[in-house]
């Protein structure tokens, strides 16, 4: 593999990790933590430092929801598809959201200014239905709420 | 020997809990958790910070952990000099000037107070221990929780933390784990599984070194029990797991923590930092001879990552795909170590049990399961929160205590689900007959599980939720067997017909193949994905035959069986006109109507204009004057 400079930030990064360890997702974190996302560069540098295949890390990073491989939006909206929200109308806010926005679940806005994301119940049932924006919930959130704050989102992520 | 190292950990914590028990002035603290931040306790916080600050007043701020009142939060303590506790309700940011302007000097903010929970009564004020709500709860468990600083190690050891182990290191192990097995303490995932009894398998292995996982992934939508836990009272974690290390002989451990609890997982790192630095992790812990290091391991987003021999595969630097067994984890865990796992409330009762002595945690329960357990609650009730309560409490009475008058229109309770996508649904008549015990929701074909409940009213749709539950379990699917993730993508898609007004009668036959077969998977979230459909089919047939045979969703949730049309005129239509988001209201001539083809049915315009819009049966066939003139 071709030595970049994304390449050599990368290894220096991941350079504390060793096989056999328990890193391989710590590693995948930190590499998030970083950049937002994991770069494709990541996988073979990754995967050099643990002594695992290339497609070993591909495969895990793929495996869990939370880990990216695309690069986040600069404001990111999570909708909650837990049992409470679903109850208290989660699928109109989902809908309303989508409509607006023009986008779906895991998805940016062209300009990658707005994202969507969607999230499992964190226990703040209370506020069902809910969504975080940028990690903050708001909610309960009626469908004609929901109407009015994706349309300042949208103009906001203009 | 090593209670000479503990008394004087605990002198050094007496003094700092003198600090709030009897605190110099008036002491505000704040409780910060996941729930509360949600209600906007950190702002409350930083107001209220400010206010002392900048008007140089007479009082001290700190923060605390949550009561499990969500509902009410974020609910501010209030200590006075005179011992005077006094909680206050819903203290947004907004009202930290009023409530400051009362109590500093000891005083009452009556318009905001909600309970006394300590000293002398305040006139029209409920003593907290009258209060039903917490009336009804065994608090042990969660006894520190919403009363000491959970990011405060010497307030955990004032109240007597880390003495459970004092009390277990005294023991010999084998006596140890005896204890544990006849406490009856079994696993508190919904694993069920005695947890002396694993912890002999660990100890009876020789190879070193072994390892013990807490099981922190709470991955079960609804639930959120152990991140109470993990929030307010981290320690008691850490303590079971310590003792837990002198039964087994494990001297390394991992919190397998759920990323999607950021402010868990600070605690707990927190947690075991602190417990470093004063000697209570690590090696010859307390001279005891004890030795535990413990990592915090951040999970990623995987619902199978909370099973088991998944959450091991996660740590050995893999996919977290459930392994073949056997081997088990106490042959072939982390690293192919021996290794034992256990959920955090399990490892927090055993906390309780050493420092409480064994009568005492089996003073409440039942005979076949001692003592108490938390459950969190969530749906169509008023009260969102967290309690706990002795086995066999009649779920009945949580239900009046959590949903005490009735509100709003259409309001009967329809079914109750506990556990998670994996444990069932039952209906009211059934589950508010049942006590809180594994053993009689066994007895319905459904599982009680790790503690989260869900109360689902009659606008709730047994196939929506159906549609909800088999898509999350087909999304969670690691897709090793085939059986499996075949299974619950199949399931979905017969859900989602259904939901359509596509399915048949012989869909029935057709989930009765599909739960025989997965049956053959080689974990449990394969094995119990079929729960929640099987006990539809059988405690819900009348509403599902009403979608399959006459199209109808009687609750008007499934969007392809029902239309939004306008029945009304008022002036309330221009603004639904506003409101929606596809542009789909239509106006001739002054009147309004919807454009079928372009509605989302999102229920916007229904939100402004609830007496101008109506759901429709579209198989009913009832087509209502597109615009019902005045
Ligand atoms: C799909 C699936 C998800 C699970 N998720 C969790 C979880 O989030 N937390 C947990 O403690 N146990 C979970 N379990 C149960 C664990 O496999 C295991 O039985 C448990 O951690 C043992 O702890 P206990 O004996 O203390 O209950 C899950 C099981 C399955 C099949
Ligand atoms: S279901 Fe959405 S927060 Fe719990």
């Amino acid at each position: 593999m071709l030595e970049t400079e994304a390449t050599l930030e990368i290894q220096q990064l991941v350079a504390e990790f060793r096989p056999g360890n328990a890193d391989l997702l710590r590693a995948l974190h930190k590499v998030q933590h970083r950049y937002g996302y994991v770069p494709k560069e990541a996988m073979g540098v990754i995967a050099r430092q643990l002594r695992l295949g290339e497609a070993h890390v591909y495969g895990t990073a793929t495996f869990y929801s939370e880990l990216r491989l695309t690069p986040p939006p600069e404001k990111r909206v999570d909708w909650c598809s837990g049992p409470a929200c679903r109850l208290k109308g989660s699928t109109h806010v989902r809908k309303v959201l989508e409509s607006v926005l023009g986008i779906g679940m895991e998805e940016n806005t062209e300009n990658d200014k707005l994202g969507l994301h969607l999230a499992q119940c964190n226990g703040t049932c209370d506020f069902a239905p809910q969504i975080w924006v940028d990690g903050k919930v708001v909610g309960p959130l009626t469908a004609a709420d929901t109407v009015k704050l994706a349309r300042e989102l949208k103009d906001e992520a203009k | 020997m090593a209670n000479e190292a503990y008394e004087a950990l605990r002198n050094q914590a007496a003094e700092a809990w003198q600090q709030v028990e009897k605190p110099p002035r008036t002491l505000i603290r704040v409780p910060m958790a996941t729930c509360t931040l949600a209600a906007g306790a950190d702002e409350t916080l930083a107001a209220l910070r400010a206010a002392v600050d900048e008007r140089g007043l007479d009082a001290d701020v700190g923060i605390t952990g949550e009561t499990g009142l969500c509902w009410l939060e974020p609910v501010v303590e209030v200590r006075q000099p005179d011992g005077s506790v006094i909680l206050y309700e819903n203290v947004t940011a907004d009202k930290v000037d009023k409530l400051l302007g009362d109590v500093i000097g000891g005083g009452v903010c009556n318009d905001l107070a909600f309970a006394v929970a300590a000293g002398p009564d305040v006139d029209a004020v409920q003593r907290l221990e009258d209060f039903d709500f917490w009336a009804m709860q065994e608090r042990r468990l969660i006894a520190r929780c919403g009363v000491i600083d959970p990011e405060n190690i010497d307030h955990y050891i004032a109240s007597g933390g880390y003495g459970g182990f004092v009390n277990a290191a005294e023991m010999d192990p084998e006596a140890l784990i005896k204890m544990v097995e006849e406490s009856t303490l079994r696993g508190r995932s919904g694993s069920n599984f005695p947890t002396g009894t694993k912890w002999n398998f660990l100890r009876g292995k020789e190879r070193e070194p072994k390892y013990l996982i807490c099981n922190a992934d709470e991955g079960d939508p609804g639930a959120f029990v152990n991140r109470i836990m993990m929030e307010c009272d981290p320690h008691a974690i850490l303590e079971g797991m310590l003792i837990a290390a002198h039964a087994t002989g494990a001297t390394f451990g991992f919190i397998y923590l759920r990323e999607e609890y950021p402010l868990a997982i600070e605690r707990m790192e927190r947690a075991v930092e602190q417990a470093r630095e004063r000697g209570l992790l690590g090696e010859n812990v307390l001279g005891s001879g004890v030795t535990l290091e413990l990592t915090v391991w951040k999970g990623a987003g995987s619902y199978v990552c909370g099973e088991e021999s998944g959450l091991l595969a996660s740590l050995d630097d893999a996919r977290g795909m459930p392994r073949i067994r056997p081997p088990f984890p106490a042959d072939s865990g982390v690293f192919g170590q021996p290794t034992n796992v256990n959920n955090v409330e399990s490892y927090a009762d055993v906390t309780l049990m050493l420092q409480k002595g064994i009568e005492f945690y089996q003073s409440v329960g039942t005979a076949a399961n001692s003592g108490t357990k938390i459950f969190s609650f969530s749906g169509h009730i008023q009260r969102v929160g967290v309690v706990e309560l002795p086995f066999g409490f009649a779920l009945r009475d949580l239900y009046h205590a959590i949903d005490p008058a009735p509100w709003g229109e259409r309001r009967t309770l329809k079914a109750v689900q506990s556990g998670a996508a994996l444990a069932g649904i039952l209906p009211a008549h059934i589950a508010l007959k049942l006590p809180l015990e594994p053993e009689a929701f066994r007895e319905h074909g459904v599982i009680l599980g790790g503690g989260g409940i869900v109360f689902i009213d009659d606008t709730a749709c047994i196939v929506d939720l159906n549609v909800m539950f088999s898509w999350f379990l087909e999304d969670e699917s690691c897709g090793r067997c085939t059986s499996c993730h075949g299974g619950t993508q199949r399931m979905s898609e017969i859900f989602r017909r259904i939901a359509r007004g596509e399915g048949r009668q012989d869909d029935y036959g057709k989930m009765d193949i599909l739960a025989q077969t997965l049956q053959y998977s080689n974990c449990v979230h394969g094995s119990a994905s079929p729960t929640i459909m099987s006990r539809s089919a059988e405690f819900f047939r009348e509403e599902l035959d009403e979608h399959i045979n006459n199209r109808r969703c009687p609750a008007q949730v499934c969007r392809d069986l029902i239309r939004y049309e306008i029945t009304g005129a008022s002036d309330a239509l221009a603004e639904a006109a506003a409101i929606c988001p596809v542009e789909a209201f239509v106006q001739e001539e002054e009147a309004w109507s919807i454009d079928q083809a372009r509605c989302i049915k999102c229920n916007a315009c229904k939100d402004v204009a609830p007496d101008d819009v109506q759901i429709v049966d579209i198989a009913a066939g009832v087509v209502v004057p597109a615009a019902a003139t005045p």
